[in-house]
């Protein structure tokens, strides 16, 4: 009796705060989702009617178009050359009990905790003292620096929740090191290399601390131009907007999911 | 080579994002070590003026320390809410697995800027919160809820939640299920077991959810100013005030090398504990 | 064959690479960066002054990147041999900051056409001034019955908990403070009155804005009922049906300059003073002072009409009579100290 009791409780309280925690999740979302189909010329909350009004302006938005393309290019480059530089980096310092592997793991982590501002504003600097002039690729540069931790932490966690008698059982019947890898460590880790690009991909995408400094001035970045649209303006259109990009990249999961399992890998 | 065991892998794979860094974080920060050096905005004389001025001034310490806190409680918040739903993730069916993983990559799809908005007609005065409350007769007039600490809190945890519990579904997924099955079936309760065996065999994903949480918590510029207002300041900001709107790069320089040296102290902390229940997990 | 695969892999990415961004596979002449203002300054910009300076370049390549005046000080400060920025827009305080920072080309004066027929104030060499701004009260007409008249209003019980301001990052926070200062006795050079003011404000204080474009969503939201504000910040916002109206408060609402200037080191120093000359010309002047962007001109040839002239003054003679000027050189020389004043001393 005592034992149903416990566990009832354990559950109903595991199940409450979860609940509450994926409401909050969700709220702002919706919130967002909810006034972009508002029918009024404000972002009101509640809207005063319904209709895709916005949506529809948002076609006509090319300035809005061209900015998401921009963002779009410096994420997937900047994802492509954290995943591609943050795995490695992660598979050399897992395991190693070396100094130069536990000093590397600092300097790994520290782009994330120097304020991106800061790291902004001395990046442009230290372009400029190079000569450089600010161009899509500082930018993409800047982009690496900081998201190149976020693959670097998630390649080492799966990494150190590698049963290592998996590995040896593998070695001692013989498979090289590059076997090995390739059929055993890459697939148990890739859900953590796969998580941490996609933390990657997003928070470029929605960086505006290094973009502020390291774009040039054509190359207008999306997270900053519905900054300026909305504060300036509180154009619905930004609404509007956020509701494409959270439909497009509800669906690409989705895709992922059905293609890759990706929740199932995540596990 | 030859004793390194096959699971260990050679550092030098570390070797090419160690020389990126090198070349376009170290070399930027370097910039800015030197910059903090000057003694005033013109750089006509070096010192330590600069680490002195922020150092001897209670204020700015107090921004430090508020800063530091800020990202405790954000961190123990996303720890407490996103730990049951990384449990739950791990006991439910495939489908509502989608789900709830799509729920937790939410904030990472709506832009930082908007979602500030959102949070505006959340807490705000004729916001929800207030809405539900005053209907149920729990409060009479609205609270002020936005541009305050509990708020900030609140909306940095759900920012930040996916940094959380990614992590912690790879810990607790990892988990051999044999384990708690066996605890349980020996008699322990639930609580028992979730406290002796599944928490401390997830530690390693507490750590490094924590580690992110916490370092993306005190860092995030602009939901700290837009969610947190104009009279609460915090490090970023305050780097910010300093550097653009007084052009005082010198001190802005020093508060930054200031905050990063604090920073990676806490992270060392997190790194060692990280060490600590890595042995624990896998003994 | 591993050889080949890599530098397989190398042409692939710099294919890629070219796809993605043309740009960097030429070196091309950049196109003039004018680093405007967000929000209605952009807009207004976008559509009346690019025009006309396409017209009279004969269709020269520009590009708007609008930011805020400190970051676009921070930008040029940053990489100063070669900045990214070739002309600057800036309210007085940070103007006085580029052009002690060495940051700006003296204005051509002698090549100009329309310099002299700007009024006096905005005849500034170091970058003219080719519009003016205006700070007074905003507040929202369907919960504040009876329109504010001074800035004394705010203070009224009436407002608890429903005032917004900024803090002092802004012109905005910081020209608010030094009027509240000169209502009760002080000055620029003496501002204690205005902290005190403001301390006695804090019961009336429902959000203290990080900059004056998030008062906007205050506003729409309900969060604040009234503010000081921008007259033209608020054009824009009430052609999108939000509810707020401009008052220029009976003790004289805040004028000051937005100046334009040309960056040092720029490479594009001839079409950045054609830009600016297309800024002071009465044609752009005129569209500019029209609905919906209601800038007030400075040029001497454009008479003001319309809602300028019902709203603020009827011509430059009587703005100069009814709008404070403030001096922003005394201010610029405490501002840091009130911005540290006012971190520690407004909590609410």
């Amino acid at each position: 009796m005592r034992r149903d009791w416990e566990a009832f409780s354990f559950h109903l309280a595991i199940g409450v705060i979860a609940v509450l925690a994926l409401i909050l999740l969700v709220a702002p979302t919706a919130i967002v989702l909810i006034v972009s189909f508002t029918s009024g010329f404000s972002l009101r909350f509640p809207p005063p009617g319904y209709s895709l009004r916005w949506y529809v302006a948002l076609w006509d938005a090319w300035q809005l178009h061209f900015a998401a393309m921009n963002s779009l290019k410096v994420a997937a480059w900047a994802t492509f050359l954290s995943v591609v530089l943050g795995t490695l980096a992660g598979l050399g310092i897992s395991r190693s009990s070396r100094l130069s592997a536990k000093l590397m793991d600092g300097l790994f982590m520290s782009p994330l905790i120097l304020p991106a501002l800061a790291f902004g504003l001395s990046s442009l600097m230290f372009f400029s003292a190079l000569g450089l002039p600010v161009s899509p690729l500082t930018l993409i540069i800047g982009h690496t620096v900081v998201c190149v931790p976020y693959v670097v932490r998630n390649t080492v966690a799966a990494l150190s929740q590698l049963d290592p008698t998996l590995l040896e059982c593998s070695a001692s019947l013989g498979a090289g090191k590059v076997y090995t890898f390739r059929r055993i460590t890459l697939p148990l880790i890739r859900p953590g290399i796969l998580a941490g690009g996609f933390i990657a991909f997003m928070s470029s995408f929605d960086n505006v601390p290094v973009s502020l400094f390291l774009r040039d001035a054509a190359t207008d970045m999306l997270p900053i131009r519905m900054w300026q649209d909305l504060e300036g303006k509180l154009d619905v259109t930004i609404a509007a907007l956020s509701g494409v990009l959270i439909v497009f990249t509800i669906a690409l999961i989705m895709v992922m999911e059905r293609f890759t399992g990706l929740s199932r890998r995540l596990a | 080579m030859a004793a390194t065991a096959p699971t260990a892998y050679d550092v030098k794979l570390a070797l090419p994002l160690g020389g990126f860094l090198a070349v376009f974080f170290l070399a930027p920060l370097a910039v800015l070590l030197v910059l903090s050096f000057q003694a005033n905005p013109q750089g006509t004389a070096y010192g330590l003026n600069q680490y002195g001025q922020f150092l001897g001034d209670v204020f700015s310490l107090s921004v430090l320390g508020n800063t530091l806190l800020l990202g405790v409680k954000v961190t123990l918040l996303t720890l407490l809410l996103g730990y049951p739903v990384a449990y739950a993730y791990t006991r439910v069916g495939p489908r509502l697995k989608g789900l709830i993983i799509l729920i937790v990559l939410l904030p990472l799809l709506t832009s930082v800027v908007v979602r500030t908005f959102a949070w505006i007609v959340i807490l705000g005065r004729q916001g929800i919160v207030n809405n539900v409350l005053m209907s149920m007769g729990i409060i009479s007039t609205p609270l002020r809820l936005i541009y305050t600490d509990l708020g900030l809190v609140v909306a940095l945890a759900q920012v930040q939640m996916p940094l959380m519990v990614l992590p912690l579904i790879t810990a607790i997924g990892r988990i051999d299920p044999n384990l708690s099955d066996a605890s349980l079936s020996l008699g322990s309760g639930a609580w028992r077991t979730f406290v002796r065996v599944t928490l401390p065999l997830s530690l390693p994903g507490i750590i490094a959810g924590s580690m992110l949480t916490y370092a993306a918590a005190i860092t995030a510029f602009i939901t700290q100013s837009l969610v947190g207002g104009g009279q609460m300041l915090f490090m970023p900001m305050y780097i910010y005030q300093q550097a653009s709107t007084l052009q005082n790069w010198p001190f802005a320089a020093a508060i930054s090398i200031i905050f990063l040296v604090a920073v990676l102290a806490v992270v060392m902390v997190f790194n060692l504990l990280g060490r600590l229940s890595r042995g624990y997990a896998s003994a | 064959m591993d050889l080949n695969r890599r530098s397989l892999l190398k042409t692939a990415l710099t294919l890629g690479a070219m796809q993605a961004f043309p740009g960097l596979t030429y070196a091309q002449a950049r196109p003039l960066v004018f680093a405007t203002f967000t929000g209605s300054w952009e807009e207004a910009h976008k559509a009346v002054l690019v025009p006309a300076f396409r017209k009279m370049t004969d269709n020269a390549n520009i590009v708007l990147d609008p930011m805020l005046s400190v970051d676009q000080i921070a930008k040029v400060k940053a990489a100063a041999a070669n900045p990214p920025i070739d002309v600057m827009l800036h309210d007085p305080g940070p103007a006085l900051v580029a052009i002690g920072d060495g940051l700006v080309e003296p204005y051509p004066v002698a090549k100009s056409a329309y310099y002299k027929d700007l009024i006096s104030e905005a005849q500034v060499d170091t970058g003219p001034a080719p519009f003016f701004q205006v700070v007074g009260l905003t507040y929202n007409p369907e919960t504040v019955k009876t329109p504010p008249t001074s800035w004394a209003d705010l203070w009224k019980p009436e407002f608890k908990s429903r005032v917004g301001i900024t803090n002092l990052n802004s012109t905005l926070g910081t020209g608010f403070l030094v009027e509240i200062a000169r209502m009760h006795g002080g000055s620029e050079a003496n501002v204690d009155p205005g902290f005190a003011a403001l301390e006695k404000l804090k019961p009336n204080l429902a959000a203290v804005a990080a900059n004056p474009g998030a008062l906007a969503s205050l506003f729409q939201q309900g969060q604040i009922d009234i503010s000081p504000g921008n007259f033209n910040a608020i054009q824009i916002l009430k052609a999108q049906g939000v509810p707020v109206e401009f008052v220029a408060p009976k003790e004289g609402a805040i004028a000051f300059k937005t100046t334009m200037h040309i960056v040092k080191n720029s490479p594009n120093q001839e079409l950045a003073f054609k830009l600016i000359e297309a800024a002071l010309s009465p044609e752009v002047q005129k569209k500019l002072m029209e609905s919906p962007y209601l800038i007030v001109p400075t040029n001497a040839k454009v008479p003001m009409t319309g809602e300028i002239a019902k709203v603020l003054a009827k011509d430059t003679e009587e703005l100069k009579k009814k709008f404070v000027f403030q001096d922003w050189k005394t201010i610029n020389t405490q501002r840091s100290a009130w911005i540290e004043r006012f971190n520690r001393e407004i909590k609410l």
